[in-house]
Protein backbone atom coordinates (compact mmCIF):
# COMPACT_ATOMS: atom_id res chain seq x y z
CA UNK A 1 0.00 0.00 0.00
CA UNK A 2 2.76 2.58 0.69
CA UNK A 3 4.57 1.66 -2.48
CA UNK A 4 1.38 1.86 -4.73
CA UNK A 5 0.83 5.80 -2.34
CA UNK A 6 4.90 6.50 -3.68
CA UNK A 7 4.23 5.14 -7.27
CA UNK A 8 1.21 7.41 -8.01
CA UNK A 9 2.84 10.29 -5.57
CA UNK A 10 5.95 9.82 -8.63
CA UNK A 11 3.56 9.64 -11.38
CA UNK A 12 1.86 12.57 -10.43
CA UNK A 13 5.00 14.18 -10.08
CA UNK A 14 6.50 13.40 -13.43
CA UNK A 15 2.90 14.88 -15.11
CA UNK A 16 3.08 17.86 -13.85
CA UNK A 17 6.71 18.88 -14.52
CA UNK A 18 6.88 17.38 -18.16
CA UNK A 19 6.04 20.29 -19.99
CA UNK A 20 5.82 23.76 -19.45
CA UNK A 21 2.56 25.19 -19.70
CA UNK A 22 4.06 28.83 -20.37
CA UNK A 23 4.69 29.23 -23.87
CA UNK A 24 8.10 30.39 -24.19
CA UNK A 25 9.11 32.76 -26.79
CA UNK A 26 13.19 31.50 -27.26
CA UNK A 27 13.63 28.16 -27.75
CA UNK A 28 15.67 25.97 -26.04
CA UNK A 29 18.51 26.35 -28.97
CA UNK A 30 18.56 29.49 -28.97
CA UNK A 31 19.28 29.98 -25.55
CA UNK A 32 22.01 27.54 -25.80
CA UNK A 33 23.73 28.37 -28.73
CA UNK A 34 24.93 31.16 -31.15
CA UNK A 35 23.24 30.71 -34.77
CA UNK A 36 25.60 31.73 -37.70
CA UNK A 37 23.91 34.66 -39.92
CA UNK A 38 22.14 33.11 -42.46
CA UNK A 39 23.72 33.31 -46.23
CA UNK A 40 20.30 33.72 -48.15
CA UNK A 41 20.11 37.47 -47.80
CA UNK A 42 17.69 37.94 -50.31
CA UNK A 43 14.79 35.88 -48.29
CA UNK A 44 15.33 37.58 -45.10
CA UNK A 45 13.47 40.89 -44.05
CA UNK A 46 15.14 42.90 -41.18
CA UNK A 47 11.19 44.01 -40.15
CA UNK A 48 8.41 42.11 -38.64
CA UNK A 49 5.36 42.00 -40.60
CA UNK A 50 2.61 44.21 -39.37
CA UNK A 51 -0.48 41.53 -39.54
CA UNK A 52 0.95 38.56 -38.60
CA UNK A 53 -1.11 35.60 -38.36
CA UNK A 54 -1.07 32.60 -35.35
CA UNK A 55 -0.51 28.90 -37.27
CA UNK A 56 -3.54 27.85 -35.80
CA UNK A 57 -5.78 31.21 -36.92
CA UNK A 58 -4.08 30.57 -40.44
CA UNK A 59 -5.09 27.07 -40.44
CA UNK A 60 -8.73 28.06 -39.48
CA UNK A 61 -9.13 30.76 -42.10
CA UNK A 62 -6.43 30.91 -44.42
CA UNK A 63 -7.55 30.82 -48.02
CA UNK A 64 -5.50 29.25 -50.72
CA UNK A 65 -3.41 31.45 -52.75
CA UNK A 66 -4.27 34.26 -50.11
CA UNK A 67 -1.36 36.50 -49.11
CA UNK A 68 -0.67 35.79 -45.64
CA UNK A 69 2.00 36.25 -42.57
CA UNK A 70 2.27 33.69 -40.22
CA UNK A 71 4.36 33.54 -36.95
CA UNK A 72 5.29 30.12 -35.64
CA UNK A 73 8.25 28.01 -34.11
CA UNK A 74 10.15 25.63 -35.72
CA UNK A 75 9.44 22.03 -34.94
CA UNK A 76 6.44 19.74 -34.50
CA UNK A 77 8.58 16.61 -35.52
CA UNK A 78 12.17 15.34 -34.63
CA UNK A 79 12.89 16.01 -37.44
CA UNK A 80 11.48 19.52 -38.56
CA UNK A 81 13.86 20.50 -41.62
CA UNK A 82 13.07 18.84 -44.64
CA UNK A 83 16.47 17.41 -46.79
CA UNK A 84 17.21 19.02 -49.70
CA UNK A 85 14.59 21.68 -49.65
CA UNK A 86 14.62 24.85 -47.83
CA UNK A 87 11.33 23.89 -45.75
CA UNK A 88 10.64 23.60 -42.33
CA UNK A 89 7.05 22.55 -40.01
CA UNK A 90 6.42 25.32 -38.05
CA UNK A 91 3.99 25.08 -34.53
CA UNK A 92 1.72 27.67 -32.88
CA UNK A 93 3.41 29.98 -29.98
CA UNK A 94 0.30 29.18 -27.82
CA UNK A 95 1.77 25.71 -27.97
CA UNK A 96 4.40 24.24 -25.01
CA UNK A 97 7.47 22.63 -25.96
CA UNK A 98 10.03 20.82 -22.97
CA UNK A 99 11.71 23.75 -21.50
CA UNK A 100 15.27 23.63 -20.93
CA UNK A 101 16.05 22.42 -17.65
CA UNK A 102 13.62 19.35 -17.98
CA UNK A 103 17.14 16.96 -20.45
CA UNK A 104 14.69 16.43 -23.49
CA UNK A 105 17.44 15.60 -26.10
CA UNK A 106 14.85 16.98 -28.99
CA UNK A 107 12.16 19.66 -27.04
CA UNK A 108 10.99 20.40 -30.77
CA UNK A 109 9.14 17.52 -31.23
CA UNK A 110 6.38 18.54 -28.99
CA UNK A 111 6.50 15.12 -27.34
CA UNK A 112 4.23 16.33 -24.21
CA UNK A 113 1.78 18.13 -26.15
CA UNK A 114 1.54 16.10 -29.22
CA UNK A 115 -2.32 15.52 -29.77
CA UNK A 116 -2.17 19.28 -29.78
CA UNK A 117 0.63 19.85 -32.71
CA UNK A 118 -1.90 17.53 -35.23
CA UNK A 119 -4.08 21.06 -35.62
CA UNK A 120 -1.14 23.94 -34.86
CA UNK A 121 1.43 23.08 -37.06
CA UNK A 122 1.87 24.62 -40.96
CA UNK A 123 4.86 23.72 -43.06
CA UNK A 124 7.16 26.72 -44.71
CA UNK A 125 8.71 26.23 -47.59
CA UNK A 126 10.93 29.24 -49.44
CA UNK A 127 10.55 29.21 -52.89
CA UNK A 128 11.92 31.80 -55.59
CA UNK A 129 10.95 34.10 -57.62
CA UNK A 130 9.46 32.02 -60.02
CA UNK A 131 7.95 29.97 -57.12
CA UNK A 132 9.81 26.51 -57.34
CA UNK A 133 11.12 25.06 -53.96
CA UNK A 134 15.03 26.91 -52.83
CA UNK A 135 16.79 23.65 -52.76
CA UNK A 136 18.97 24.75 -49.82
CA UNK A 137 18.98 24.09 -46.55
CA UNK A 138 17.14 26.39 -44.78
CA UNK A 139 19.29 26.15 -41.47
CA UNK A 140 22.33 27.68 -43.37
CA UNK A 141 20.52 29.86 -45.80
CA UNK A 142 18.06 31.71 -42.76
CA UNK A 143 20.57 30.78 -39.85
CA UNK A 144 18.21 29.08 -38.11
CA UNK A 145 17.52 25.86 -36.11
CA UNK A 146 14.53 23.89 -34.46
CA UNK A 147 12.66 26.15 -31.95
CA UNK A 148 13.73 29.25 -33.90
CA UNK A 149 10.98 32.13 -34.10
CA UNK A 150 10.11 32.98 -37.48
CA UNK A 151 7.12 34.95 -39.20
CA UNK A 152 6.80 34.01 -42.66
CA UNK A 153 5.05 35.98 -45.10
CA UNK A 154 4.09 34.75 -48.78
CA UNK A 155 0.84 32.84 -50.65
CA UNK A 156 -1.08 29.94 -48.36
CA UNK A 157 -1.64 26.58 -50.24
CA UNK A 158 -4.36 24.51 -49.08
CA UNK A 159 -5.48 21.07 -49.49
CA UNK A 160 -8.57 19.04 -49.25
CA UNK A 161 -7.39 17.49 -45.77
CA UNK A 162 -6.96 21.30 -44.80
CA UNK A 163 -3.17 21.24 -44.43
CA UNK A 164 -1.44 24.60 -45.05
CA UNK A 165 1.77 25.66 -46.54
CA UNK A 166 2.85 28.70 -46.89
CA UNK A 167 5.09 29.48 -50.21
CA UNK A 168 7.35 31.49 -48.21
CA UNK A 169 9.28 34.59 -50.05
CA UNK A 170 10.51 36.56 -47.23
CA UNK A 171 11.45 35.22 -43.17
CA UNK A 172 11.69 37.25 -40.24
CA UNK A 173 13.33 35.50 -37.53
CA UNK A 174 12.82 37.01 -34.01
CA UNK A 175 15.26 37.98 -32.18
CA UNK A 176 16.20 35.89 -28.74
CA UNK A 177 15.22 37.97 -26.08
CA UNK B 1 74.90 -16.15 -43.47
CA UNK B 2 71.79 -17.98 -44.11
CA UNK B 3 70.41 -21.57 -43.09
CA UNK B 4 69.35 -22.75 -46.78
CA UNK B 5 66.65 -22.33 -47.64
CA UNK B 6 65.96 -26.39 -48.65
CA UNK B 7 67.14 -26.67 -45.10
CA UNK B 8 63.10 -25.63 -43.83
CA UNK B 9 61.65 -27.91 -46.67
CA UNK B 10 63.57 -30.69 -45.93
CA UNK B 11 62.81 -30.35 -41.68
CA UNK B 12 58.95 -30.42 -42.60
CA UNK B 13 58.93 -33.33 -44.42
CA UNK B 14 61.08 -35.11 -41.46
CA UNK B 15 57.92 -34.93 -39.21
CA UNK B 16 55.75 -35.78 -41.83
CA UNK B 17 52.71 -36.65 -39.49
CA UNK B 18 53.80 -33.57 -37.17
CA UNK B 19 53.70 -31.12 -40.53
CA UNK B 20 50.26 -32.87 -41.96
CA UNK B 21 48.09 -32.26 -38.65
CA UNK B 22 49.79 -28.88 -38.04
CA UNK B 23 48.69 -28.50 -41.73
CA UNK B 24 45.52 -29.18 -40.78
CA UNK B 25 44.60 -27.23 -37.40
CA UNK B 26 45.88 -24.08 -39.76
CA UNK B 27 44.18 -24.98 -42.63
CA UNK B 28 40.65 -25.20 -40.24
CA UNK B 29 41.35 -22.23 -38.47
CA UNK B 30 42.38 -20.22 -41.68
CA UNK B 31 39.00 -21.73 -43.04
CA UNK B 32 37.15 -20.32 -40.00
CA UNK B 33 38.24 -17.12 -40.43
CA UNK B 34 37.03 -16.86 -44.42
CA UNK B 35 33.38 -18.43 -42.97
CA UNK B 36 32.99 -15.51 -40.52
CA UNK B 37 34.57 -12.74 -42.98
CA UNK B 38 32.50 -14.20 -46.27
CA UNK B 39 29.35 -13.96 -43.84
CA UNK B 40 30.29 -10.19 -43.13
CA UNK B 41 31.64 -9.48 -46.77
CA UNK B 42 28.17 -10.89 -48.04
CA UNK B 43 25.51 -9.17 -45.74
CA UNK B 44 27.12 -6.09 -46.19
CA UNK B 45 27.03 -6.13 -50.31
CA UNK B 46 23.38 -7.40 -49.95
CA UNK B 47 22.56 -4.20 -48.19
CA UNK B 48 24.71 -2.39 -50.28
CA UNK B 49 23.46 -3.51 -53.53
CA UNK B 50 19.88 -3.44 -52.73
CA UNK B 51 19.53 0.67 -52.63
CA UNK B 52 19.44 2.26 -55.86
CA UNK B 53 20.35 5.95 -55.42
CA UNK B 54 17.11 7.10 -57.68
CA UNK B 55 14.72 5.36 -55.34
CA UNK B 56 12.62 6.77 -52.85
CA UNK B 57 10.40 4.94 -50.44
CA UNK B 58 7.63 6.27 -49.14
CA UNK B 59 6.45 4.57 -45.59
CA UNK B 60 4.49 5.22 -42.39
CA UNK B 61 6.14 7.88 -40.18
CA UNK B 62 6.25 5.19 -37.69
CA UNK B 63 7.55 2.55 -39.26
CA UNK B 64 11.12 3.39 -39.20
CA UNK B 65 13.35 0.75 -40.41
CA UNK B 66 10.56 -1.94 -40.42
CA UNK B 67 8.56 -1.75 -43.54
CA UNK B 68 6.24 -4.85 -41.94
CA UNK B 69 5.12 -2.60 -40.13
CA UNK B 70 4.59 0.21 -41.51
CA UNK B 71 0.41 1.08 -43.31
CA UNK B 72 0.51 3.78 -45.34
CA UNK B 73 -3.19 5.03 -46.84
CA UNK B 74 -3.88 2.89 -50.61
CA UNK B 75 -4.97 6.21 -52.24
CA UNK B 76 -1.39 7.13 -51.81
CA UNK B 77 0.46 6.04 -55.05
CA UNK B 78 -2.64 8.45 -56.52
CA UNK B 79 -1.52 11.40 -54.88
CA UNK B 80 2.33 11.13 -55.24
CA UNK B 81 1.87 10.79 -59.25
CA UNK B 82 -0.40 13.96 -59.09
CA UNK B 83 1.74 16.06 -57.17
CA UNK B 84 5.55 14.92 -57.87
CA UNK B 85 7.07 15.96 -60.80
CA UNK B 86 10.30 14.32 -60.73
CA UNK B 87 8.98 10.95 -60.86
CA UNK B 88 10.02 8.79 -63.90
CA UNK B 89 7.33 7.68 -66.22
CA UNK B 90 7.77 4.80 -69.05
CA UNK B 91 5.73 4.48 -71.50
CA UNK B 92 3.46 6.67 -70.15
CA UNK B 93 3.42 4.64 -66.71
CA UNK B 94 4.60 5.87 -63.84
CA UNK B 95 7.37 4.68 -61.82
CA UNK B 96 5.78 4.16 -58.61
CA UNK B 97 5.30 1.16 -57.27
CA UNK B 98 2.74 0.00 -54.53
CA UNK B 99 3.95 -2.62 -52.63
CA UNK B 100 2.84 -4.86 -49.04
CA UNK B 101 5.79 -6.42 -47.11
CA UNK B 102 4.80 -9.12 -44.95
CA UNK B 103 7.19 -11.39 -42.85
CA UNK B 104 4.80 -14.76 -42.47
CA UNK B 105 4.55 -18.48 -42.23
CA UNK B 106 4.99 -20.23 -45.91
CA UNK B 107 4.15 -23.89 -46.08
CA UNK B 108 5.62 -25.63 -49.43
CA UNK B 109 4.10 -28.85 -50.55
CA UNK B 110 4.04 -30.82 -46.68
CA UNK B 111 6.65 -29.77 -45.30
CA UNK B 112 6.23 -27.48 -42.15
CA UNK B 113 5.78 -23.63 -42.63
CA UNK B 114 8.37 -21.56 -42.20
CA UNK B 115 9.22 -17.74 -41.75
CA UNK B 116 9.36 -16.42 -45.79
CA UNK B 117 9.36 -12.85 -46.96
CA UNK B 118 6.13 -11.64 -49.17
CA UNK B 119 6.15 -8.63 -51.20
CA UNK B 120 2.53 -8.07 -52.93
CA UNK B 121 3.21 -5.85 -56.48
CA UNK B 122 1.83 -4.65 -59.64
CA UNK B 123 3.53 -4.39 -63.10
CA UNK B 124 5.22 -1.18 -61.77
CA UNK B 125 7.53 -2.86 -59.79
CA UNK B 126 9.95 -4.50 -62.36
CA UNK B 127 10.04 -0.49 -63.22
CA UNK B 128 11.40 0.83 -60.43
CA UNK B 129 13.18 -2.31 -59.07
CA UNK B 130 15.36 -2.27 -62.09
CA UNK B 131 17.89 -5.31 -60.91
CA UNK B 132 15.19 -7.72 -60.72
CA UNK B 133 15.95 -9.69 -63.57
CA UNK B 134 12.92 -13.01 -64.47
CA UNK B 135 15.46 -16.01 -64.63
CA UNK B 136 13.19 -18.80 -65.82
CA UNK B 137 9.24 -18.86 -65.72
CA UNK B 138 6.75 -15.40 -66.23
CA UNK B 139 5.35 -12.81 -64.36
CA UNK B 140 3.20 -14.08 -62.00
CA UNK B 141 -0.66 -13.75 -62.77
CA UNK B 142 -3.76 -14.20 -59.88
CA UNK B 143 -2.99 -16.73 -57.70
CA UNK B 144 0.93 -17.24 -58.76
CA UNK B 145 3.75 -15.95 -57.11
CA UNK B 146 7.72 -15.80 -58.27
CA UNK B 147 10.47 -16.44 -55.87
CA UNK B 148 13.79 -15.37 -55.47
CA UNK B 149 17.07 -16.82 -56.08
CA UNK B 150 17.38 -17.02 -52.71
CA UNK B 151 13.91 -17.64 -51.23
CA UNK B 152 14.56 -21.65 -50.91
CA UNK B 153 17.82 -20.57 -48.27
CA UNK B 154 15.48 -18.05 -46.69
CA UNK B 155 12.17 -21.19 -46.16
CA UNK B 156 15.30 -23.37 -45.24
CA UNK B 157 14.57 -25.84 -48.25
CA UNK B 158 16.05 -27.27 -51.47
CA UNK B 159 15.94 -24.96 -55.02
CA UNK B 160 13.53 -28.03 -56.18
CA UNK B 161 11.42 -27.61 -52.98
CA UNK B 162 10.10 -24.48 -54.75
CA UNK B 163 10.32 -25.20 -58.50
CA UNK B 164 8.04 -23.85 -60.58
CA UNK B 165 4.79 -25.46 -60.94
CA UNK B 166 5.08 -26.06 -57.04
CA UNK B 167 2.67 -24.81 -54.90
CA UNK B 168 3.18 -22.43 -51.66
CA UNK B 169 0.68 -22.04 -48.73
CA UNK B 170 0.59 -18.53 -47.13
CA UNK B 171 -2.32 -16.09 -45.20
CA UNK B 172 -4.64 -19.10 -46.01
CA UNK B 173 -4.25 -19.23 -49.69
CA UNK B 174 -2.02 -21.61 -52.03
CA UNK B 175 -0.22 -20.10 -54.51
CA UNK B 176 1.39 -21.65 -57.63
CA UNK B 177 4.89 -20.64 -58.80
CA UNK B 178 5.11 -19.29 -61.91
CA UNK B 179 8.78 -18.46 -62.31
CA UNK B 180 12.27 -17.00 -60.43
CA UNK B 181 13.97 -14.22 -60.52
CA UNK B 182 17.53 -12.92 -59.04
CA UNK B 183 18.46 -8.96 -58.41
CA UNK B 184 22.51 -8.86 -58.54
CA UNK B 185 22.30 -10.10 -55.19
CA UNK B 186 20.16 -7.83 -53.65
CA UNK B 187 17.78 -8.37 -50.60
CA UNK B 188 14.73 -9.18 -52.89
CA UNK B 189 16.41 -12.56 -53.75
CA UNK B 190 14.97 -13.85 -50.90
CA UNK B 191 11.39 -12.76 -51.21
CA UNK B 192 8.53 -14.12 -52.63
CA UNK B 193 6.45 -11.64 -55.01
CA UNK B 194 3.00 -12.16 -55.46
CA UNK B 195 0.14 -10.06 -57.04
CA UNK B 196 -1.04 -7.11 -54.83
CA UNK B 197 -4.53 -7.39 -55.33
CA UNK B 198 -4.64 -10.87 -54.15
CA UNK B 199 -2.31 -10.05 -51.09
CA UNK B 200 -4.65 -7.72 -50.32
CA UNK B 201 -7.77 -10.09 -50.69
CA UNK B 202 -5.68 -12.91 -49.06
CA UNK B 203 -4.95 -10.65 -46.07
CA UNK B 204 -8.18 -8.68 -45.69
CA UNK B 205 -5.79 -5.05 -45.66
CA UNK B 206 -6.76 -2.28 -48.23
CA UNK B 207 -3.52 -0.13 -46.96
CA UNK B 208 -0.06 -0.66 -47.97
CA UNK B 209 3.41 -1.03 -46.74
CA UNK B 210 5.12 1.24 -49.11
CA UNK B 211 5.63 3.47 -51.99
CA UNK B 212 9.14 2.83 -54.08
CA UNK B 213 9.66 5.67 -56.61
CA UNK B 214 12.08 6.12 -59.23
CA UNK B 215 12.92 10.01 -59.53
CA UNK B 216 14.12 11.19 -62.79
CA UNK B 217 17.97 11.99 -62.62
CA UNK B 218 17.72 15.89 -62.65
CA UNK B 219 14.88 15.07 -59.30
CA UNK B 220 15.89 16.02 -55.44
CA UNK B 221 14.33 13.44 -52.60
CA UNK B 222 13.58 16.26 -50.98
CA UNK B 223 10.51 16.83 -53.04
CA UNK B 224 9.34 14.03 -52.32
CA UNK B 225 10.48 14.55 -48.43
CA UNK B 226 8.71 18.16 -49.08
CA UNK B 227 5.39 16.23 -50.01
CA UNK B 228 5.28 13.81 -47.11
CA UNK B 229 5.80 16.79 -44.64
CA UNK B 230 2.58 18.73 -46.51
CA UNK B 231 0.24 16.04 -46.40
CA UNK B 232 0.77 15.64 -42.43
CA UNK B 233 -2.42 13.85 -42.28
CA UNK B 234 -0.83 10.81 -43.80
CA UNK B 235 2.11 10.67 -41.53
CA UNK B 236 4.13 9.27 -44.41
CA UNK B 237 8.05 9.79 -44.67
CA UNK B 238 10.52 9.44 -47.70
CA UNK B 239 14.20 8.05 -47.42
CA UNK B 240 16.21 7.67 -50.58
CA UNK B 241 16.57 3.97 -51.10
CA UNK B 242 20.20 3.39 -50.05
CA UNK B 243 20.10 5.69 -47.15
CA UNK B 244 17.24 3.30 -45.48
CA UNK B 245 19.69 0.28 -46.51
CA UNK B 246 22.59 2.43 -44.84
CA UNK B 247 20.47 3.05 -41.94
CA UNK B 248 19.38 -1.24 -41.50
CA UNK B 249 23.32 -1.81 -41.89
CA UNK B 250 23.77 0.49 -38.81
CA UNK B 251 21.25 -2.03 -37.23
CA UNK B 252 23.32 -4.75 -38.25
CA UNK B 253 26.15 -2.93 -36.59
CA UNK B 254 26.56 -5.17 -33.03
CA UNK B 255 26.19 -8.13 -35.64
CA UNK B 256 28.83 -7.43 -37.67
CA UNK B 257 31.24 -6.11 -35.02
CA UNK B 258 30.38 -9.64 -32.83
CA UNK B 259 31.83 -11.36 -36.33
CA UNK B 260 34.80 -9.35 -36.32
CA UNK B 261 35.50 -10.16 -32.81
CA UNK B 262 34.97 -14.30 -33.85
CA UNK B 263 37.68 -13.57 -36.68
CA UNK B 264 39.93 -12.03 -33.69
CA UNK B 265 39.29 -15.05 -31.13
CA UNK B 266 39.73 -17.70 -33.87
CA UNK B 267 43.08 -16.24 -35.27
CA UNK B 268 43.94 -15.90 -31.50
CA UNK B 269 43.07 -19.51 -30.70
CA UNK B 270 44.81 -20.27 -33.86
CA UNK B 271 48.08 -18.20 -32.61
CA UNK B 272 48.01 -20.41 -29.39
CA UNK B 273 47.37 -23.68 -31.68
CA UNK B 274 50.79 -22.85 -33.89
CA UNK B 275 52.59 -22.03 -30.28
CA UNK B 276 51.31 -24.90 -28.98
CA UNK B 277 52.80 -26.57 -32.17
CA UNK B 278 55.95 -25.00 -32.51
CA UNK B 279 56.89 -25.59 -28.85
CA UNK B 280 56.97 -29.38 -29.52
CA UNK B 281 58.41 -28.81 -32.91
CA UNK B 282 61.48 -27.00 -31.20
CA UNK B 283 61.31 -28.60 -28.09
CA UNK B 284 62.62 -31.63 -29.98
CA UNK B 285 65.44 -30.22 -31.74
CA UNK B 286 67.30 -28.14 -28.92
CA UNK B 287 70.40 -30.76 -29.97
CA UNK B 288 69.74 -29.87 -33.52
CA UNK B 289 69.10 -26.05 -33.07
CA UNK B 290 72.55 -26.35 -30.61
CA UNK B 291 74.96 -27.82 -33.04
CA UNK B 292 74.12 -25.19 -36.02
CA UNK B 293 74.90 -22.63 -33.30
CA UNK B 294 77.98 -24.63 -32.86
CA UNK B 295 79.15 -25.09 -36.50
CA UNK B 296 78.94 -21.41 -36.93
CA UNK B 297 75.31 -20.73 -38.17
CA UNK B 298 74.23 -16.95 -35.97
CA UNK B 299 70.79 -17.32 -33.76
CA UNK B 300 69.27 -14.55 -36.02
CA UNK B 301 69.96 -17.34 -38.99
CA UNK B 302 68.61 -20.40 -36.84
CA UNK B 303 65.16 -17.90 -35.91
CA UNK B 304 64.93 -16.91 -39.84
CA UNK B 305 64.84 -20.43 -40.29
CA UNK B 306 62.39 -21.25 -37.91
CA UNK B 307 60.34 -18.29 -38.97
CA UNK B 308 60.62 -19.85 -42.59
CA UNK B 309 59.39 -23.44 -41.39
CA UNK B 310 56.30 -21.67 -39.68
CA UNK B 311 55.38 -19.00 -42.62
CA UNK B 312 55.77 -22.54 -45.43
CA UNK B 313 53.36 -24.38 -43.32
CA UNK B 314 51.10 -21.59 -42.85
CA UNK B 315 51.04 -20.18 -46.40
CA UNK B 316 50.40 -23.52 -47.54
CA UNK B 317 47.49 -23.96 -45.26
CA UNK B 318 46.23 -20.29 -46.55
CA UNK B 319 46.10 -21.43 -49.82
CA UNK B 320 44.48 -24.85 -49.58
CA UNK B 321 41.76 -22.67 -46.72
CA UNK B 322 41.62 -20.23 -50.09
CA UNK B 323 40.56 -22.96 -52.78
CA UNK B 324 38.29 -24.57 -50.16
CA UNK B 325 36.50 -21.24 -49.64
CA UNK B 326 36.23 -20.38 -53.12
CA UNK B 327 35.14 -23.89 -54.14
CA UNK B 328 32.99 -24.83 -51.23
CA UNK B 329 31.89 -21.63 -49.60
CA UNK B 330 31.31 -18.62 -51.72
CA UNK B 331 28.20 -18.15 -52.50
CA UNK B 332 26.36 -20.36 -50.12
CA UNK B 333 23.43 -19.08 -49.31
CA UNK B 334 22.64 -17.77 -45.27
CA UNK B 335 19.38 -17.75 -43.88
CA UNK B 336 19.22 -14.15 -41.73
CA UNK B 337 16.48 -11.92 -39.98
CA UNK B 338 16.20 -9.89 -43.04
CA UNK B 339 15.92 -12.94 -45.81
CA UNK B 340 19.12 -14.40 -47.02
CA UNK B 341 22.16 -14.14 -48.54
CA UNK B 342 24.68 -15.70 -49.86
CA UNK B 343 29.14 -16.15 -48.35
CA UNK B 344 31.14 -14.09 -50.28
CA UNK B 345 34.45 -14.77 -50.79
CA UNK B 346 36.36 -11.73 -52.42
CA UNK B 347 39.12 -9.66 -53.16
CA UNK B 348 39.29 -8.43 -49.34
CA UNK B 349 38.03 -11.80 -47.83
CA UNK B 350 41.04 -13.14 -49.64
CA UNK B 351 43.51 -10.72 -47.98
CA UNK B 352 41.92 -10.91 -44.94
CA UNK B 353 41.81 -14.61 -44.73
CA UNK B 354 45.56 -15.52 -46.49
CA UNK B 355 46.83 -12.51 -43.78
CA UNK B 356 45.72 -14.07 -40.58
CA UNK B 357 47.61 -17.25 -41.97
CA UNK B 358 50.77 -15.67 -42.56
CA UNK B 359 50.73 -14.03 -39.66
CA UNK B 360 50.27 -17.12 -37.78
CA UNK B 361 53.00 -18.59 -39.49
CA UNK B 362 55.30 -15.82 -38.11
CA UNK B 363 53.66 -15.14 -34.83
CA UNK B 364 53.21 -19.03 -34.26
CA UNK B 365 56.91 -19.71 -34.70
CA UNK B 366 58.31 -16.61 -33.06
CA UNK B 367 58.16 -17.28 -29.38
CA UNK B 368 59.62 -20.73 -29.05
CA UNK B 369 62.14 -20.71 -31.42
CA UNK B 370 63.32 -17.83 -29.63
CA UNK B 371 63.09 -19.79 -25.65
CA UNK B 372 65.20 -22.30 -27.70
CA UNK B 373 67.84 -20.06 -28.67
CA UNK B 374 68.39 -18.31 -25.24
CA UNK B 375 70.17 -21.41 -24.06
CA UNK B 376 73.59 -22.22 -23.85
CA UNK B 377 75.11 -24.06 -26.29
CA UNK B 378 76.65 -26.48 -24.12
CA UNK B 379 73.80 -27.35 -22.53
CA UNK B 380 72.05 -27.49 -25.10
CA UNK B 381 73.87 -30.10 -26.78
CA UNK B 382 73.69 -32.58 -23.88
CA UNK B 383 70.27 -31.95 -23.94
CA UNK B 384 68.04 -35.67 -24.63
Amino acid sequence: MKYQHLCVLGLSLLLTSGCSDAPQDNGVANKTGAIAPGTGTQYLTSSEPAAVMEVADARKSAKADEAIAIVGRIGGSEEPFVDGVAAFTVVDLKIAHCSADEGCPTPWDYCCTQDQVKDNIAIVKLVDAEGKPVTDDARKLLGVKELSVVVAEGTARRDESGNLTVAATKIFVRPVK
Amino acid sequence: MLLPWEYSVRNLSRRPVRTGLTLMALSIVILLVFVVVGFIRGLERSLRVTGDPDVVLISSINSEANLESSAIPARTPTLIAASIDGTQSRYGVICASPEMYLGTRVTVSDREPAPGLIRAVTTAAPLVRRSVRIEEGHWPDRGEVLVGRLASAKLGMTDEAVAIGQTLTFEGQTWKISGRFTADGAAYESEIWCNLEDFQSATKRQDLSLVALLLKPSASPGEVSLFCKERMDLELRAVRETDFYAELQQHYRPVRLLAWTVVVMVAGAGIFAGLNMMYGAVAGRIREIATLQAIGYRRRAILFSLIQEGVLLSATSSLISGVIALALLNGVAVRFTMGAFTLRIDGPAILIGCGTGLLLGVFGALPPALKALRSSVAVSLKAV
